[in-house]
């Protein structure tokens, strides 16, 4: 287990953001205009869905053979004069770099936007050990002054209004200023500006490592990805193992698809490819850079039942089409990954445990799979989460007591023939304009929030019984 | 964990993958050099029409492009731009990596303008150099591909090709000719192919950059928002007679 669970029940956090009325008006909005941007994108580039096809194939190739892909980028890397090292677990992997930083001296740290580092929860371990992180994605600057967690993938901001971002500029930095984003921007800009080139240690994530060339890469739109890799002495990038391709040829085909699905962008404003430590004759580069590989949890999933979620680019567009996370936003989900695919992360990381409420928390419309760069089958495997769920015993009672007869009655279709009538009978008091509205007891749980359509006066067998009675079929 | 560990659990469970996959990733190119030498032949017969899309796309993502007919047109035209903004100071690649000499030819214009050293130099230096770059208004850089599809310019570090000009100076001038033009996003990955032929590398530094259009946030509110720490700026100046740039690949 590597994330605490969260304090609170889903329905509580789902309920505390359906009741704030700027997150409701800022996810439709903000979730709204990805949909369209990437919409357009892909309308504007018919070779889209071929290379869609290619992305994934190039996933399950090299899932396959992960083993000979990784020592091939740990060989690439090593002859750039890098360094690699070998994180089986969230603190393992903490544990490597406070080591590193340790050993640097390092004092400060800058960071550009990784979801591996929110994952093992990085900054506090920096701020233990003395370290000072400093956020410098814009997004995630403001919700490290907050003392916040991201809200989403590439927007981890979208919660805040820009009087609450004003507010926090004053009260954590001491500039009073207008809630004007362009203003804020601007501020933001000069306090980063002098940290980037303070900063002995720069730690990033990874959207792709190329095997063959040893190549990690970047993709950011305000530039910090280029200054965090380029200005401090020391280069730390933070890669789960699965995000390794083969080839260049093969990032092309991802650098294709991956903006347009984010933000609607043809490409991202920056995409650094960085070959390792300075080379002879630059007046910028790291003396040192480092790749740090995570399995936490990703391993045993190579071969497992959630293998799939191994493709994410993390891009952020099955959040944006979810109908659930249009409704509770990110913080709702309670863990570092939000969204469908979230769910997905989650369990890997943590056990199927961590989501026993998550997995419900999708109406499996399949609209996160159809927006997917990579073609997710994610509803499927939240189905086969749900089940997995079940068989541990770990889904709530009611739950396992009405599915459970449920599932004995689907099995017997004397038994099943009969509960028409014996469903009509009992349904009497509560049928109001052919639905159910409200059960009694622990039933009454599932009527809460939706209608239960009432058994119908003659079902399809009893009609189509009639038919052949009559000779009519 | 030890690498050999580390790889060892990821064998015992690809081992257990046979059969669960059936894919056939795209065929990778053989020999890329040749290749990409091949592709820019091609090209060469059609750079009107790429130069033109280029400059669509270029400033559809909020670039500026200014066309002069030869080299030495190039620092009249970066002239111009400073002068329109009140800019003061410049850094700039050494003249071998951009193809011309802007250095002298814009000290002539009243331009403060350092440019790179091509050799290995003392860490005060450096250091020294950073703080010019971070103080400096605007800089230029040459470019090694410029992408017709996304209006992408992609830049090689390298000696005499700092990293800072394209990044720490509010303003960005980037100077090229058709040689640097491709297509598509895939043509470039044939040249990144055939970049990383040899690993590491004779030439070029440790970092390669896709610049499509200025740095920009849309993190407060979704208000699109430029230069947040990037140039907020970015000009590209397209030479129709070419420059004489050494070309490596």
């Amino acid at each position: 287990m590597s994330e605490v669970a969260p304090a609170t029940p889903l329905r509580e956090r789902a309920g505390q953001a359906l009741r704030d009325t700027f997150l409701q008006q800022a996810l439709t909005i903000a979730t709204t205009k990805f949909i369209g941007l990437r919409r357009e994108a892909f309308d504007e580039f018919p070779e889209g869905e071929a290379l869609r096809d290619q992305a994934r194939a190039i996933k399950e190739a090299t899932l396959q053979r992960l083993d000979h892909w990784l020592e091939t980028l740990i060989g690439s890397i090593e002859r750039r004069g890098g360094h690699v090292h070998y994180a089986a677990s969230a603190e393992d992997a903490r544990r490597i770099v406070l080591d590193i930083a340790r050993r640097t001296a390092s004092g400060m740290a800058v960071k550009s936007k990784s979801m591996a580092t929110e994952e093992i929860h990085l900054n506090e371990a920096l701020e233990a050990a003395g370290v000072t992180p400093v956020e410098t994605d814009l997004g995630e600057y403001i919700i490290q002054l907050a003392h916040e967690r991201p809200s989403h993938i590439i927007a981890p901001a979208i919660h805040k209004t820009k009087g609450q971002v004003a507010e926090l500029f004053a009260r954590e930095l001491g500039r009073e200023t207008q809630p004007d984003p362009e203003v804020l921007t601007r501020i933001a800009r000069a306090e980063l500006r002098e940290k980037f080139l303070q900063a002995d240690l720069g730690i990033t994530g990874a959207n792709f490592a190329v095997a063959e060339t040893g190549t990690v890469v970047l993709v950011t739109n305000e530039g910090n990805g280029r200054m965090v890799t380029s200005l401090p002495r020391v280069h730390v990038a933070l890669m789960g193992v699965e995000k390794v391709v083969p080839s260049m040829t093969d990032l092309a085909v991802f650098l294709a698809i991956l903006a347009k699905s984010a933000t609607g962008q043809k490409l991202s404003v920056y995409t650094s490819l960085v070959d390792g430590p300075r080379r002879g004759g630059e007046l910028e580069g790291p003396d040192e850079f480092h790749l740090v590989l995570l399995d936490n949890g990703r391993i045993k999933q190579i071969a497992g039942p959630l293998r799939e979620a191994l493709y994410c680019l993390r891009c952020g567009a099955c959040l944006n089409v979810c109908p659930v996370y249009r409704q509770i936003g990110g913080h709702a989900y309670g863990y570092t990954y939000p969204g469908p695919i979230g769910i997905l992360l989650t369990a890997m990381l943590n056990g199927p445990e961590s989501v026993k409420d998550l997995a419900h928390a999708s109406s499996l419309c399949g609209a996160c799979a159809d927006a997917c760069p990579v073609r997710i089958d994610i509803p499927r495997m939240l189905v086969e989460l749900r089940k997995e769920v079940g068989e541990r015993r770990i889904a709530p009672w009611p739950e396992r007591v009405v599915f459970g007869a449920l599932g004995s009655l689907l099995r017997r279709p004397a038994l099943y023939r009969l509960s028409a009538p014996l469903g009509r009978l009992f349904q009497r008091p509560f049928v109001r304009g052919g639905v159910i509205r409200r059960l009694p007891l622990v039933l009454g749980q599932w009527t809460r929030t939706r209608d239960l359509p009432a058994v119908a006066a003659r079902t399809f067998q009893e009609r189509w019984a009639d038919l052949e009675r009559e000779g009519r079929r | 964990m030890t690498k050999a560990e580390f790889l060892a659990r990821i064998r015992s469970e690809t081992g257990r993958t046979r059969g669960l996959f059936e894919a056939s990733p795209p065929p990778r190119p053989a020999r890329p050099r040749e290749r990409l030498a091949l592709l820019r032949r091609e090209l060469a017969e059609r750079w009107r029409e790429t130069v033109d899309r280029f400059t669509r796309e270029f400033e559809r993502v909020g670039g500026v492009l200014h066309r002069v007919g030869e080299a030495r047109e190039v620092p009249d035209a970066i002239a111009r731009i400073a002068g329109e903004r009140q800019l003061k100071s410049v850094v700039a690649w050494h003249g071998d990596a951009l193809g011309l000499d802007v250095a002298d030819p814009l000290a002539a214009r009243g331009l403060k303008t350092s440019a790179a050293p091509d050799t290995e130099v003392s860490l005060t230096e450096r250091e020294q150099r950073r703080a010019l770059a971070a103080a400096a208004d605007l800089g230029v850089t040459g470019v090694d591909l410029a992408i017709a599809e996304t209006g992408t310019l992609v830049v090689v570090s390298g000696a005499g090709r700092p990293r800072s000009a394209s990044l720490l100076p509010a303003c960005h001038v980037a100077v090229f000719d058709r040689e640097a033009l491709v297509e598509s996003l895939l043509q470039a990955g044939l040249a990144l192919e055939a970049w990383h032929e040899e690993a590491p590398p004779e030439w070029g530094g440790a970092s390669i950059n896709f610049i499509t259009g200025p740095s920009r946030t849309a993190d407060i509110e979704l208000t699109l928002t430029r230069g947040v720490h990037g140039p907020r700026e970015v000009h590209a100046v397209f030479v129709e007679q070419g420059l004489t740039v050494a070309r490596r690949v």
